[in-house]
């Protein structure tokens, strides 16, 4: 009997406790099939930051940070850090008992060979990201000590895993990191294991059962699917074939309609960290373009709600700067900046052009050139159609040119044979890595894509720059981008038009799947999918 | 000579006239493609970000780029001849490897496609042949002029949104469902699932033509004079249509589909694309965009040894369709 009674309180207990538990608990299990579009060239994030790459690859490598929907540093492989106060030394102690996904221990030394064999000599980003690192000490399996020759406040933010994986020292040592075998076969510590790439088909990865975080990751598998028609995208999208589609996966025509499902849901979020920015550059060396007045008056003339609106669908935001505004969490972007007008101001324009001497002829034409678009989708030729239409309102007469990838970047960035190109880059955490390739004269290298292809070239800007990049302080550091942002809106070397949004399309059932900062290039340990 | 031994010859004299067709190809090809603007290096540095000009140096010197054409061209040829196709640096893979990977579900497409578009061009021909001018010709008419006016993609797409999204019948998209990694058996009837919508979308286009060929060859063959000899003969209409004219009206189809199927490796990229099905077609798409001569190169070469088999074979039906034409 008096079992019995104390049975019940217990049962009486445990029921109260159990029902004050949230309602949605992760669970175990599931897979997930995701677009990857296009199919990527390789999964060496150590050697190509190509986006279909930071799809897939930090989901198997991990880095040693990772960063929050607050962009605030989170650890990874590394538990802690310092930075000493003169800002020329810091200290990384890294986890204990983390393994390869073949067996062997991640060390330090892993750490130092990284960064300095692999990430300072063939990533892209890396030689300016770690340019002030002259050496690594690893006085122990667990600790790392970046030696620097200047202070790099902007390097904290470049320790996420899309941006500088830990790659194994004993699987790349004495080999080419170019055309080591792991570029295709990668090997990490993250929660997911590569299993197999079928070409044109998929990539499978497995969950690592022994990853480092406890009881993570809750997925039983990833597979990204490559299926090359955006129709046929929507199509699996709805059907609910495939969970997850980002970075325009889906077009933005469809997702007006795809918004409206239950099953479906979209979001703008976990772009932070990649800040795209479109932006037209132009050839300053060669007329008509050589002339700022001009230049601003683009900028005063295009609408740029207009694209957003009408192109893009309603995602988007004005630039209103050559930095983008998501620097305000920084405070290194500043507000106001001339010639970036709320609505276009056609008269103004054309006083402006009038005062530079750019006068109309018999037919009404100050000016003729052929604007190169961005060759990756339609919503690019729509944004050309309405560029033409809208400088043909003040007198600049516009060819539109369209080509294939190959063809389109060596005639811009290797022949520099072009007068107007509308490209989108992404700015990054820190404008150091995103930014200063457009402007700084060091950055005029012809043959390399996507850094300062209009051969802008000031020293005081150039001053500015560098000193930018090194300022620890937060305040000096803010004053010095907002005189770099003056300079930048009164020549307009580069029209920026709007900071993009891009949207990520998933099945409603699928959760945590925006964990990190970082969004789709996260590592998705913490996804799952409520049934 | 026996018959079998002469038929064994002439295979033989038509392969060894195939090397120098083939070669010739190869080396068309090879100026060819060389003509485009921007190259391999162009395309993987601009995928990376940025790279420096030293790095592109370094890379074309590794894929034998910075050669001056004719070295490149006598350098690929030697390759060939000793089975390598060369390296595609793109997707970091032997050509061989890459190539062979995507022929089995080219194979399985263009095949199943053969059959149901010849199978059923044939018996639509043939009905509207023996019902000429009734609502049936009519009716068959009007269909193949639709089908073969009607946009491939547009048909894809159509079918994808009507028969798997709103039925459910079949899903949208690529060669099997990957979620489930079914083996034996279970794969098989997987695959076949997938196959049907792009089967049935590449085909109908290819139906339209062998519908009216056959129709108008069946036409054409009933106005002979032997057809007359075999009606005086006393022969039911059934047996002089189904079994002599039949096989005398086969013979320009024949043709027709050897023609062919040269031309679906090719024109089967756009089923490829819109139903993602991992085939040779959208391979030498995405290379031609990404300047990878040595994989387009491969896949040309083992187009035109196709080409070369298939019209071998259509001359062999030929003979054993019509014993008349000595091919030996």
């Amino acid at each position: 009997m008096k079992t019995r009674l104390w049975l019940g309180i217990a049962v009486g207990i445990a029921s109260i406790a159990l029902s004050g538990m949230p309602a949605q608990a992760q669970r175990a299990g599931g897979t997930l099939v995701m677009l990857v579009q296009p199919e990527p060239p390789s999964l060496a994030s150590y050697l190509s930051t190509s986006g279909p790459i930071g799809l897939v690859a930090p989901k198997i490598y991990d880095g040693l940070l990772d960063y929050d929907k607050d962009l605030k540093e989170v650890p990874s492989l590394a538990e802690s850090w310092e930075v000493s106060a003169d800002g020329k030394t810091v200290t990384f102690r890294l986890r204990k008992g983390v393994k390869w996904h073949d067996g062997k221990p991640f060390t330090s030394a892993d750490v130092q060979y990284t960064v300095m064999e692999v990430l300072k000599k063939v990533h892209p980003r890396g030689p300016n990201s770690f340019k002030e690192v002259t050496e690594i000490e690893t006085p122990d399996a667990h600790t790392a000590i970046f030696r620097l020759a200047n202070p790099a406040p902007y390097m904290m933010r470049s320790f996420g895993s899309y941006e500088s994986p830990m790659v194994p020292k004993h699987l790349l040592e004495g080999q080419d990191a170019r055309s080591a075998s792991i570029a295709n076969n990668p090997v990490g510590t993250g929660p997911f294991k590569f299993v197999e790439w079928k070409k044109g088909q998929y990539i499978r990865l497995d969950k690592n059962e022994d990853y480092w975080k406890e009881g993570l990751p809750y997925l039983d598998r990833i597979v990204g699917r490559f299926i090359p028609d955006a129709s046929t995208r929507t199509a699996a999208m709805e059907k609910g074939e495939v969970h997850y589609g980002a970075y325009g996966a889906i077009p933005n025509v469809d997702v007006v309609q795809l918004r409206e499902l239950d099953s479906i849901g979209v979001t703008t979020d976990g772009y932070a960290m990649i800040n795209p920015v479109s932006l037209i550059e132009f050839n300053t060396t060669l007329p008509p373009f050589d002339n700022p007045a001009i230049r601003k008056a683009i900028s005063l003339t295009l609408d740029r709600k207009f694209l957003i609106d009408n192109i893009w669908f309603g995602y988007g935001k004005p630039a209103t700067s050559a930095l983008s505004s998501s620097y305000a969490a920084t405070g290194l972007y500043a507000e106001g900046m001339p010639n970036y007008p709320g609505k276009p101001d056609v008269a103004a324009a054309k006083k402006l052009l009038d005062d530079a001497g750019i006068k109309p002829d018999a037919n009404g034409v100050r000016a003729k050139a052929t604007l190169d678009l961005i060759p990756y989708g339609e919503d690019w030729r729509r944004a050309g159609e309405y560029m033409k239409q809208a400088l043909g309102d003040i007198g600049i007469k516009l060819d539109l040119r369209y080509e294939d990838v190959p063809t389109w970047l060596k005639r811009v960035y290797a022949d520099y044979d072009f007068r107007m190109n509308v490209n989108y880059f992404y700015q990054l955490p820190d404008p150091v890595l995103g930014v200063h390739r457009h402007y700084g004269t060091d950055q005029i290298r012809q043959g390399t894509h996507f850094v300062n292809s209009s051969r802008y070239s000031n020293p005081k800007l150039d001053e500015l720059l560098a000193s930018g990049a090194k300022e620890p302080d937060a305040v000096k550091r803010s004053a010095m981008y907002k005189e770099i942002q003056e300079i930048l809106a009164n020549d307009m070397p580069v029209v920026n038009l709007h900071e993009m949004k891009f949207l990520t399309v998933f099945n409603s059932k699928l959760k945590g799947h925006d964990a990190s900062g970082f969004g789709a290039y996260g590592s998705f340990d913490r996804t799952w999918f409520d049934e | 000579m026996s018959h079998p031994a002469k038929r064994l010859r002439y295979v033989l004299k038509r392969l060894l006239q195939a090397l120098p067709i083939v070669l010739a190809i190869v080396v068309v090809n090879f100026f060819l493609l060389n003509l485009a603007e921007g190259d391999a290096v162009d395309v993987l540095a601009g995928e990376a970000g940025s790279a420096t000009p030293e790095y592109m140096a370094e890379l074309r010197q590794k894929f034998g780029l910075d050669q001056p054409l004719p070295v490149q061209l006598f350098v690929y040829l030697k390759n060939v001849l000793s089975f390598d196709l060369g390296y595609s640096f793109r997707h970091e893979m032997p050509v061989l490897d890459l190539v062979l990977d995507r022929f089995v579900p080219t194979l399985l497409l263009m095949v199943s496609t053969i059959v149901l578009a010849v199978g059923v061009g044939i018996i639509l021909g043939l009905l509207a042949a023996t019902g000429l001018n009734t609502w049936r010709d009519t009716l068959i008419s009007v269909f193949a002029l639709v089908t073969y006016a009607t946009p491939l993609f547009w048909v894809g797409l159509m079918f994808i949104v009507v028969f798997a999204l709103n039925l459910g019948w079949f899903p949208t998209s690529g060669m099997e469902n990957i979620a489930m990694f079914y083996s034996g058996w279970d794969r098989v009837w997987d695959v076949a699932h997938h196959l049907v919508l792009p089967t049935v979308t590449l085909s109908l286009f290819y139906l339209a033509l062998y519908t009216r060929l056959m129709r108008a060859s069946m036409l054409e063959q009933a106005g002979m004079d032997y057809v007359t000899t075999a009606r005086a003969k006393g022969l039911t209409e059934r047996r002089i249509m189904f079994v002599h004219v039949l096989r005398n009206a086969l013979l320009p189809v024949v043709t027709m589909a050897g023609v062919q199927v040269g031309a679906l490796i090719g024109g089967s990229v756009i089923v490829e694309s819109v139903f993602a099905w991992p085939g040779l077609g959208m391979l030498a798409f995405e290379a031609l965009f990404a300047r990878d001569l040595n994989l387009l190169l491969g896949i040309f070469l083992l187009s035109a040894l196709l080409v070369v088999a298939v019209n071998l074979i259509v001359d062999i039906i030929y003979s054993s369709l019509d014993p008349r034409i000595e091919v030996a």
